[in-house]
């Protein structure tokens, strides 16, 4: 018994130190809950929604608009870059043409259907914003492409930091007579977006010809566009915020028309680019830019001069007042050289022509060809030193050249009025120029300088003998 | 029997039954280790170099049972992805054994984070930088031809078409967002699109938002490490020595050619990392 409980306390003293130690270091067991990591075999790569029944009109309409592309504004991009748009362009009949030099750009307005500038990192000059804004008045196009992508970086020189300088500001230096503005900023979706949350997908469309057939459109890092009287084209969800600051505002979009629905904007091009270009309804969007940048119809008046026929041949009628002199035939040939350059033939005709493009040369003597274009502008010839016009007033006779241009569905007519075959020949050398600069010109009628007026001082308007009285002289002293 | 025999009978028992076994039972006790709270540090980028040493630690702290914890004390930007995935692996297997602490000094961002979110606790300074929570990549540029290089395929030279490369962060970042709702799940305050927004937030916010525990040192992080690990009386040890690594990285970031470290990986690729503006000159 004693051994026993000797035996007892010899192994409570010996784990005495050991429970000590023990306790003294340790406390309990440490329960290691079950630890969860993500799936990784469950993820996936979100698909590009590559669209292959988008429903892009193959019959598309034959157009011979021509394009003006912005090639002056530092534009931050490549001509690959925007080529699924060119060829929807040069598939409709339309043709590309670069705007590089400032001096031709008034010239080249006159001409185009359209005019589209991608990502300008230099502001538009005054001059052409008051192009561009006439352009559209009368009917041409105007698509502004940027992307908030698309950035100059430049670094402080104070503070080092790196300041990104976009295309919005250049881009808002045109739109903003069309009450368009790009803001300087990017529209993202942390919740809905195609792969990304910078790639924001647009499921409400404001109701034009350039959303036609869209049910959901994706831009690849957009600006938001906003646009009080026109029209947001492309409407963000609730979701969809913009960088400036972290909030949605439904008077924003991807994409803005302006009030005449002459002007679109964007936010982005990275929608043109392959592969995205065949996402989604990208490429219908693509298709329907290319029509709205061809069917610009400008109204043609004389303020497009010389590009006012619409046809490859123009007819050329002579009344029976104008003979056909040597120096007549010079001039026309000089007339005929001029309008080849512009890929247009003339073509001879002993009778006024009734349809189709023309051009009718005559004095100022009332004939019967001519006077149906007189009573129509309003303009009375009479035979006395001046001719009466609604535009301009009394004009006088002598060394002076009348134009009308009469446009109309039947074919656009130039009617070229002079006093003596000298200022014809004169008038027809002024058309050939290619220029109205020397006239007064309005959307109808111009006024030109052709040679040396008469002296009008002498002779009244009604043609009556003057009262040349001689004063009685003075008498002098002398006597 | 003498009373010099009963003394001396009362010694021996005493000997053979109360000293020996005390003298036994402290040797045996000196058996039992002395709890370590394993610390690992990680002043760098996460990329290949640091990974391994990362992991090498994490090992031994697995392999030896005196490593009661573990305390990760951070000041990372992130770094590589998969060079992260791979300590949070190896991290997911120590955390199956024992608590994780981490103890974040300067910043924990991005990589940084998504290994933070792998630990038990999270300390912050009122003052680091913690979240950056996200995915970023450098995509390739588009694919074109040289003379000189003769590749077998279109995207043998450049890895991958711009937007297959675009969809894989997308993949990557799922796996980021789900390891931070899996680690900090109701701890979070904020939604998802203030979490995930890649912000980067003082600890103060980051406590506030539940992006971290607690405001605390690394005195704090040992405690807590202890206290999950139920021991007292600790030491801690750095295992980097334990485990014999060496931590002199190799350069992870481009270096400016007046010798400035600039805060951009030297190779492009995907990231789990922040990336500083750059400082004043």
């Amino acid at each position: 018994m004693m051994k026993r409980s000797s035996i007892f306390t010899a192994l409570l003293i010996l784990l005495l130190p050991i429970f000590a130690r023990g306790l003294w270091f340790y406390r309990g067991v440490p329960q290691q809950a079950e630890v969860a990591t993500p799936d990784f075999e469950s993820f996936a790569a979100p698909e590009p929604p590559i669209n292959d029944s988008a429903e892009v009109n193959d019959a598309t309409l034959q157009t011979n608009g021509i394009v003006l592309l912005d090639n002056i504004h530092l534009n931050q991009f490549n001509l690959n870059e925007i080529d699924s748009l060119t060829s929807a362009i040069q598939e409709r009949g339309g043709r590309m043409e670069n705007y590089a030099d400032s001096s031709m750009f008034e010239h080249q307005l006159k001409y185009a259907s359209a005019f589209i500038s991608v990502s300008p990192s230099v502001p538009f000059s005054r001059t052409e914003q008051q192009s561009l804004r006439k352009f559209a008045e009368r009917g041409g196009r105007i698509l502004v492409l940027t992307d908030a992508t698309r950035n100059f970086i430049y670094y402080d020189p104070v503070s080092g930091n790196p300041l990104a300088y976009g295309d919005s500001d250049s881009a808002n230096s045109l739109l903003s007579a069309f009450d368009i503005s790009i803001n300087s900023d990017y529209l993202y979706n942390t919740e809905n977006n195609e792969g990304n949350f910078r790639n924001v997908i647009f499921e409400e469309f404001g109701k034009n010809e350039l959303t036609f057939g869209l049910k959901e459109v994706v831009l690849y890092g957009t600006h938001s566009v906003e646009s009080l009287s026109g029209m947001i084209l492309l409407r963000g969800s609730g979701t969809t915020l913009s960088s400036a600051n972290d909030a949605h505002a439904s008077s924003q979009g991807g994409a803005a028309l302006s009030e005449d629905g002459n002007v679109a904007a964007f936010g982005d091009f990275t929608f043109l680019t392959s592969p995205y270009n065949s996402f989604t309804d990208n490429a219908t969007l693509i298709s329907n830019l290319a029509d709205f940048v061809l069917s610009g119809q400008q109204n043609t008046t004389l303020q497009s001069f010389p590009f006012i026929f619409k046809e490859k041949t123009v007819q050329v009628f002579l009344t029976s007042e104008v003979l056909k002199t040597t120096e007549l035939v010079s001039a026309l040939s000089g007339l005929q050289t001029s309008l080849r350059a512009m890929d247009i033939e003339i073509e001879f005709t002993d009778a006024r022509p009734r349809s189709g493009d023309a051009i009718v040369i005559s004095s100022f003597a009332p004939v019967d060809e001519i006077e149906s274009y007189t009573r129509k502008f309003d303009v009375t010839l009479g035979d006395g030193n001046f001719i009466t016009t609604t535009e301009y007033g009394d004009v006088g006779r002598f060394g002076t050249g009348l134009v009308l241009f009469d446009a109309s569905d039947k074919g656009n007519t130039l009617v070229l009025l002079a006093d003596t075959p000298e200022d014809i020949i004169s008038l027809i050398g002024v058309i050939s120029s290619g220029s109205l600069s020397a006239c007064l010109t309005g959307e109808s009628m111009a006024v030109c300088s052709v040679g040396v007026g008469g002296d009008y001082s002498s002779e009244s308007t009604d043609g009556a003998a003057t009262d040349e009285t001689t004063p009685e002289a003075t008498p002098t002293p002398s006597g | 029997m003498s009373e010099v025999d009963n003394s001396w009978e009362r010694t021996r028992n005493g000997l053979l039954w109360v000293a020996i076994p005390l003298i036994l039972g402290i040797l045996i006790s000196t058996l039992i280790p002395k709890p370590i709270i394993g610390v690992i540090r990680l002043e760098d980028a996460i990329y290949s170099y640091t990974a391994q040493n990362m992991i090498k630690q994490i090992q031994y702290a697995i392999k030896h049972p005196e490593v009661r914890a573990v305390v990760l004390v951070f000041d990372s930007p992130g770094g590589t992805v998969v060079d992260t995935e791979a300590v949070y692996m190896e991290l997911t297997r120590l955390r199956e054994k024992k608590p994780v602490v981490t103890a974040v000094n300067g910043m924990a961002a991005s990589g940084a984070y998504y290994l933070s979110v792998n630990t038990d606790y999270i300390y912050a300074k009122p003052s680091s930088m913690v979240g950056n929570i996200g995915v970023i990549g450098y995509l390739p540029p588009s694919p074109f031809v040289i003379e000189d290089i003769i590749t077998t395929g279109p995207y043998k030279l450049w890895g991958a078409p711009r937007d297959s490369d675009m969809r894989q962060v997308e993949m990557i970042k799922q796996g980021f967002f789900q390891a931070v709702e899996l680690g900090r799940g109701e701890k979070l305050t904020a939604g998802p699109e203030t979490i995930y927004s890649g912000q980067i937030w003082s600890g103060i916010d980051a406590k506030r938002l539940g992006i971290a525990d607690e405001l605390g040192t690394e005195t704090d992080a040992y405690n807590k490490a202890a206290q999950l690990a139920k021991v007292a009386n600790y030491q801690t040890e750095d295992l980097a020595a334990l485990a014999g690594v060496n931590t002199s990285g190799f350069l992870f970031f481009i270096q400016s050619p007046d010798g400035m470290s600039l805060p951009y990986p030297n190779k492009a690729g995907v990231f789990m990392l922040y990336i500083p503006p750059l400082p004043v000159k």
